[in-house]
């Protein structure tokens, strides 16, 4: 008793009152989103953790494709501003985060996500409070929430269009298939539908092969063994479709080819295999593997060309700490969903999201990849064009195939 | 070993700072209850704070009273937390007929029968005690047994913690893989949107902080609370006088891993989601950051440093988030060297504790 | 682009008019090669058909128009197809000086891709300078063998100089007459197939099952049958040399990881979270060494990994010992404190990482002695990265053991390993000790992590992995004992790689993890336990 003294209580007392009440006296953030002329628009993308090499890049992107719709006059009066945030690829956090920038920070819409878990983590938030995701990745499909805009493909316009080219005569007439994909919906999603398509094309079940692994998992010595022997095995040409995420692609590739097996032998069909995964590997013994993105650094056409030099220019200006020379597809995505938004945001002459969402219908805009996307009235999925990608030995990828058109966006898939 | 003993811990203190945050929370309870002034978000923050304290509290029980760290606690809140999930599923299943998006991306038709008695609560809240009780009991004896503690213990709890998480990971388990559960649409017959569904459930994690405080309080100062300190500070002392100390260990153990799963049952509905997350290594370590920075031993502490930690992460990680990782760090480092004893120490701080680098002190060996 | 093609090779056939009379029509070709996919199949096939009478000049030209097509140094536009080198362009007809040609390297498609590698490999076995390029290519060719005309073959062995490779060209042409109708050269095929015991061949033969001779004709049955169960023994062996490497090669990774944990947690009984992260220091100055080399010495930067072994140990040891002299040392009495203390250092020295350097992976160098690797025996292959960390834990632990059990320091850690109140009273500075082996751990961490570097990717994040796996070699060493560490890695590298055929890679840590779970709960002290004062 003797020992304390009523300051010492105090202080401590107020300590932890202080810390009881700190998230409620917290951020003066922004009160309202439209009081000073602004607009917020909220970014769900992680600068630490397991995905921030990917997703961290998205922000500035983000941040780059509001400054062009600023210098042109912003929206509806409005300038917008980005608020970025980080969710650490912590799944609840996105949630956590989410629920804050649309309750608290009142932001107009959010863009964000890279996996599907953190995409189904933040979807009830959005439905709950009936705000906007722009979700700029292509993913597995079969979900259809008007809350979420669906900037990338589903399977049905990305996958299936490259194992179908695959196993024509232009590709490698491919007709068995090793499937090793990190254990998650995604993967698992993709490779249900691909057995579905594959029987309605009289594919034996012997003739593929499915391995999933953990999150970051490093050690592929025994499935790229198993690889070997069963590209060894009778039955015509093996393909590997690799769905794995983050850093197990390097992983795998690395392993791939240092058991000397090359593009000729079994191509890879990466599906999520992008350019920053090849930094830091020796991409000479991978040159001739593919992807498949709805965006390639290599598409022709002025809209790319404006692109590149912007995001090399931001990069410059900004110092922001990824390559300016490297583009990838969801950050082409991303690019998209801002102008997108704003150009609903325009039509509608609103930033009130049920008038957002009445503007989608008929909407278009110059992708950099060259096609002209778009969106109907029939759902919240943009049509994308097609590209197959193939890897060079400057840790880039080359324009193998591209599709004709933008196919119509299929969201459920018919195959399982 | 013979260590040093510690002084009994500081009543007067503890009365006074034990009586403040309980104070604290009534007066949560009280601000969620009545003022209207309190947007929907922030009674959620608050909510899920009330849930993170009620976590550390379980661990305060077994780190600070017995001496036993734990880097596992993060199964038995996941335990809570996916039953919660599942029943939550179930009910809305049963309310409102859509099929979730769990079934879909697992290849179900439906969710599996054997979930079904989950749908009503009561069945959850016992199966969630059930799970966890027995899973706690299996563990703890065998290790308690075979003498395991320390060091030891923490690496075990955490390889058993991160072997769960790995299991979970994987979609043949059968709880939804990485994506877990979500999605959920009704709770009690009230659908998720309603504000009245945070004002609840934030109410509820305030209560059950509260009962649990006063409950452990009394345990703690009792017989059985003076028993575990003296099985911290001088086990084999203990168990030459007579004691079972397995036993006491053994309860406290189990006490500890069914308040960690209840407070996981009221996290889950107020974040929406369960997913092997909060399996990881690293969330089981924050629980004993938040003890460590507010103080073993007294509960308080852990309710203290679980709000203060989880507090500044939230409003970090939207505002600042580089900072964030610094501040954490920097927050545990200047405990573990300056307060050893957590920050409740501050009224206690002598700068000269730091000139003698390395000099046991009575109140060090805690540990 | 048909109208290309069209204009092509109406230049092409003017061309072909001035050129003097050879096997090949290169200007056709040459012209068809900037046809499109269809047109670089109809190339491709040309020349293969070509190579069996060509000359050494013909075989010459087609292996550079077909490396050119490969690294994509041709170029087609709306002149000559033309071959950019860094001396200057070429015509790709008549491989003479072009001035600036314009236009587009034209992608191989998966398809012809492996068939203008077979043209590049048959080329240059026919017109190779050194015997070294025209053995390789031979080896390139093994596997396509079946795409060349046997013919092919006996040309090019008459044609060959060296004796050894010779021989071998004709083992190869062997192997390709499979299909002939001369039984004996069949059997001979089949025999030859077989020594080289692999997957691949053992699919061949046994398709020979369903072959008509194979019920009629009792040598070529018997042929058949030896065949395939010669290979299926052969195969085994490699199989169960493929498991015990790959399982050597996760002992390795787990061994340099838990070395130096097993030193700092046997001396001082601390749990050292920020290990991995001494690991991920370890690669990042290992880069710093390569970057520093490429401006010094750009010469030498194969050897960066070597050379940074002294420059990682040390740096990493001296942020080992700045560690311990500033937070561990504070907290010996507190072990779970030090355990938050340094979890702290780690999510810190993360950050800074992440802040400074940034989230990319590092751009490693590979140098030749870890890139690829090498089938040994059937489908036995050695990986020339993995045996590189094989070697260095091997290697490491060999040092290791001589510092602990041949030097005054090791004297030392063992005495205080083992008796601490007794070291110090026979005047070791215990202390000192500490900090020494603090450092000493820190330093075999930050080399563990220049082994990872041509295995891994470097990046902030990459020492999270390790953490919760080292600790459970090391426990189940036994704690203090250095073989008891390599031997846990050992075992768990094994059981692994064990199991992860039948249930999986997930399923196979799991199990492994529970299985040191449950062994500890038997038998606390590990594999080994020190003889000493139990703590």
């Amino acid at each position: 008793m003797s020992k304390f003294d009523r300051r010492t209580f105090l202080r401590t007392t107020g300590a932890a009152a202080a810390g009881a009440l700190l998230p409620l006296s917290a951020p003066p953030l922004i009160r309202s989103a439209r009081a000073a002329g602004t607009v917020k628009l909220g970014c769900l993308f992680s600068s630490s953790g397991t995905m921030a090499n990917l997703e961290g890049r998205m922000n500035f992107v983000a941040k780059m494709a509001a400054e062009e719709i600023n210098a042109a006059g912003g929206v509806n009066g409005s300038t917008i501003e980005v608020v970025t945030s980080d969710p650490a690829s912590d799944w609840p956090l996105y949630a956590q985060i989410g629920r804050q920038m649309l309750s608290e920070t009142k932001v107009a819409a959010l863009f964000g996500c890279w996996t599907s878990v953190s995409r189904k983590s933040v979807l009830p938030v959005v439905e709950q409070n009936n705000g906007l995701l722009f979700y700029p990745l292509h993913f597995e499909g079969d979900e259809n929430s008007k809350n979420v805009v669906y900037v990338n493909s589903p399977p049905a316009s990305s996958v299936l269009p490259a194992v179908d080219y695959l196993m024509s005569p232009d590709g490698v007439e491919a007709k068995r298939f090793f499937m090793v994909g990190s254990d998650y919906v995604w993967p698992r999603t993709i490779n249900k539908q691909l057995k579905g398509y594959w029987k309605t094309k009289g594919i034996e079940e012997s003739a593929w092969k499915e391995e999933y692994v953990p999150f970051s998992f490093s050690n592929f010595q025994t499935i790229v063994n198993q690889i070997r022997a069963f590209a060894d095995a009778p039955g015509g040409k093996l393909v590997v479709v690799l769905t794995v995420v983050g850093s197990s692609i390097p992983d795998f590739m690395r392993e791939f080819a240092n058991q000397g097996i090359s593009s000729s032998d079994v191509p890879v069909l990466g599906l999520d295999m992008v350019e920053a995964d090849l930094e830091g590997l020796d991409t000479q013994k991978l040159v001739g593997h593919l992807n498949c993105w709805a965006y390639l650094q290599q598409a022709k056409g002025e809209a790319n060309q404006k692109f590149l030099k912007s995001w090399s220019d931001y990069v410059g200006r900004t110092k922001a700490p990824f390559r300016p020379d490297v583009a990838i597809d969801p950050m082409v995505s991303t690019y998209d969903a801002v102008h997108l938004w704003a150009l609903a945001a325009k039509k509608a002459g609103s930033f009130d999201v049920p008038e957002v969402q009445k503007a989608f219908a008929g909407l278009s805009f110059d992708c950099p990849s060259g096609y002209k996307i778009g969106m109907t009235a029939e759902n919240n999925y943009v049509s994308r064009g097609v590209f197959i990608g193939s890897v060079n030995d400057s840790q880039g990828f080359d324009v193998l195939w591209q599709s004709e058109d933008t196919p119509k966006p299929v969201p459920m898939s018919p195959y399982g | 070993m013979i260590a040093p003993k510690p002084p009994l811990p500081a009543r007067a203190l503890d009365d006074r700072v034990f009586a403040g945050v309980a104070a604290a929370t009534l007066l949560a309870f009280a601000a969620v209850a009545l003022w209207p002034g309190l947007s929907g978000y922030r009674v959620n923050i608050i909510g899920q704070l009330a849930c993170f304290a009620l976590l550390a509290v379980a661990l305060d029980l077994i780190w600070g009273y017995a001496g036993i760290l734990s880097l596992g606690h993060g199964l038995f809140f996941a335990i809570g937390g996916y039953v919660a999930g599942m029943h939550l599923l179930e009910h809305s299943v049963a309310t409102t007929g859509v099929t979730p998006d769990i079934v879909q991306f697992m290849g179900w038709t439906a969710l599996p029968a054997w979930w079904a008695p989950l749908g009503s609560f009561p069945v959850a809240l016992l199966a969630a005690i059930a799970v966890s009780f027995g899973a706690a009991f299996a563990f703890g004896w065998v290790s308690f047994r075979s003498r395991v503690g320390g060091v030891y213990f923490a690496i075990i709890t955490q390889a058993l913690v991160y072997v769960a998480m790995l299991l979970m990971f994987r979609n043949d388990t059968g709880f939804g893989g990485n994506n877990g559960m979500t999605g959920f649409q009704m709770i009690f017959g009230v659908p998720f949107q309603s504000p009245s569904v945070a004002t609840g459930l934030a109410l509820a994690s305030l209560g059950v902080l509260g009962v649990t405080l006063v409950g452990c309080r009394l345990l703690m100062v009792g017989r059985f609370g003076r028993l575990l300190v003296a099985t911290r500070d001088d086990e084999i002392r203990l168990r030459s006088l007579g004691y079972d100390t397995l036993r006491l260990k053994l309860a406290v153990w189990c006490l500890s891993a069914v308040i960690a799963a209840i407070a996981g049952l009221l996290y889950v509905p107020q974040v929406g989601i369960i997913n092997p997350r909060v399996l990881s290594p690293e969330l089981s370590l924050e629980i004993a950051v938040w003890c460590a920075i507010g103080g073993r031993g007294r509960l308080a502490g852990a309710v203290i440093g679980a709000v203060l930690v989880n507090a500044i992460k939230f409003s970090l990680s939207a505002t600042l988030p580089e900072l964030w990782p610094f501040v954490l760090s920097g927050l545990v480092i200047l405990v573990a060297l300056i307060f050893p004893n957590g920050l409740l120490d501050i009224g206690r701080w002598r700068p000269a504790l730091l000139s003698r680098p390395g000099a046991l002190r009575p109140q060090d060996a805690a540990s | 682009m048909w109208w290309r093609a069209l204009f092509a090779g109406l230049f092409g056939a003017i061309l072909t008019c001035g050129a003097a009379a050879a096997a090949f029509d290169r200007a056709a070709i040459a012209s068809q090669i900037c046809g499109g996919a269809a047109g670089m199949t109809d190339a491709a096939n040309a020349m293969l058909a070509g190579l069996v009478d060509a000359t050494t000049d013909d075989a010459r030209w087609a292996a550079a128009l077909s490396g050119a097509a490969i690294d994509r140094s041709l170029k087609c536009g709306p002149q000559d197809p033309a071959i950019v080198a860094p001396e200057g362009a070429v015509n790709a007809a008549t491989l003479s000086p072009v001035e600036g040609s314009v236009g587009t390297s034209p992608l191989l498609s998966l398809k012809n891709r492996p068939l203008f590698e077979t043209v590049r490999a048959a080329a240059t076995l026919r017109s190779g300078a050194a015997v070294n390029d025209r053995g390789a290519a031979l080896t390139a060719l093994e596997r396509r063998a079946g795409s060349l005309r046997p013919e092919f073959f006996e040309k090019a062995a008459e044609a060959e100089t060296d004796a050894g490779l010779r021989s071998r060209i004709l083992a190869v042409g062997q192997a390709a007459l499979l299909n002939s109708p001369d039984m004996s050269k069949r059997i001979a095929a089949i025999e030859r197939i077989a020594a080289t015991p692999d997957r691949r061949s053992l699919t061949r033969i046994e398709a020979l099952k369903s072959d008509p001779a194979y019920q009629t004709d009792p040598g070529f049955r018997m042929a058949v049958d030896g065949g395939v169960a010669s290979i299926g023994r052969w195969l085994s062996v490699s199989n169960a040399l493929n498991v015990f490497y790959n399982g050597l090669s996760i002992a390795s990774i787990l061994f340099m990881a838990s070395a130096g944990l097993a030193i700092i947690f046997g001396l001082m009984g601390v749990i050292n979270l920020a290990q991995g992260e001494f690991i991920m220091i370890g690669a990042y100055v290992a880069y710093a060494v390569q970057e520093a080399l490429r401006a010094v010495a750009p010469g030498l930067i194969d050897w960066y990994l070597i050379a940074a072994i002294p420059v990682v140990f040390l740096a990493t040891a001296g942020i080992g010992v700045a560690l311990e002299a500033t937070i561990v040392r504070r907290l010996y009495t507190r072990p779970l404190m030090t355990l938050l203390a340094t979890w702290a250092v780690s999510l810190l020295l993360v950050n800074l990482m992440r802040v400074t350097v940034g989230t990319q992976n590092l751009q490693f160098v590979t140098p030749w002695y870890i890139s690829g690797g090498r089938l040994l025996m059937g489908d036995f292959i050695v990986t020339w990265n993995r045996l590189f960390a094989i070697v260095f834990a091997g290697l490491t632990l060999g040092l290791t053991w001589f510092v602990l059990k041949r030097t005054p320091l090791g004297l030392n850690i063992r005495a205080v390993t083992q008796n601490r109140a007794m070291a110090g009273c026979v005047g070791v500075a215990t202390r000192r000790v500490d900090m020494m082996a603090f450092g000493l751990g820190s330093g075999l961490a930050g080399l563990a992590g220049l082994a990872l570097c041509p295995i891994y990717n470097v990046n902030p994040q990459m020492g999270s992995n390790f953490i919760v796996d080292s600790f459970m070699v090391v426990v189940l060493g036994g704690v203090g004992t250095l073989a008891g560490t390599a031997f846990a890695a050992l075992g768990v590298g094994q059981i692994n790689v064990l199991i992860e055929p039948l249930y999986g890679a997930v399923a196979a840590k799991v199990i492994v993890l529970l299985m040191i779970i449950a062994f500890l709960q038997w038998r606390p002290e590990g594999l080994y336990a020190v003889k000493g004062r139990r703590k």
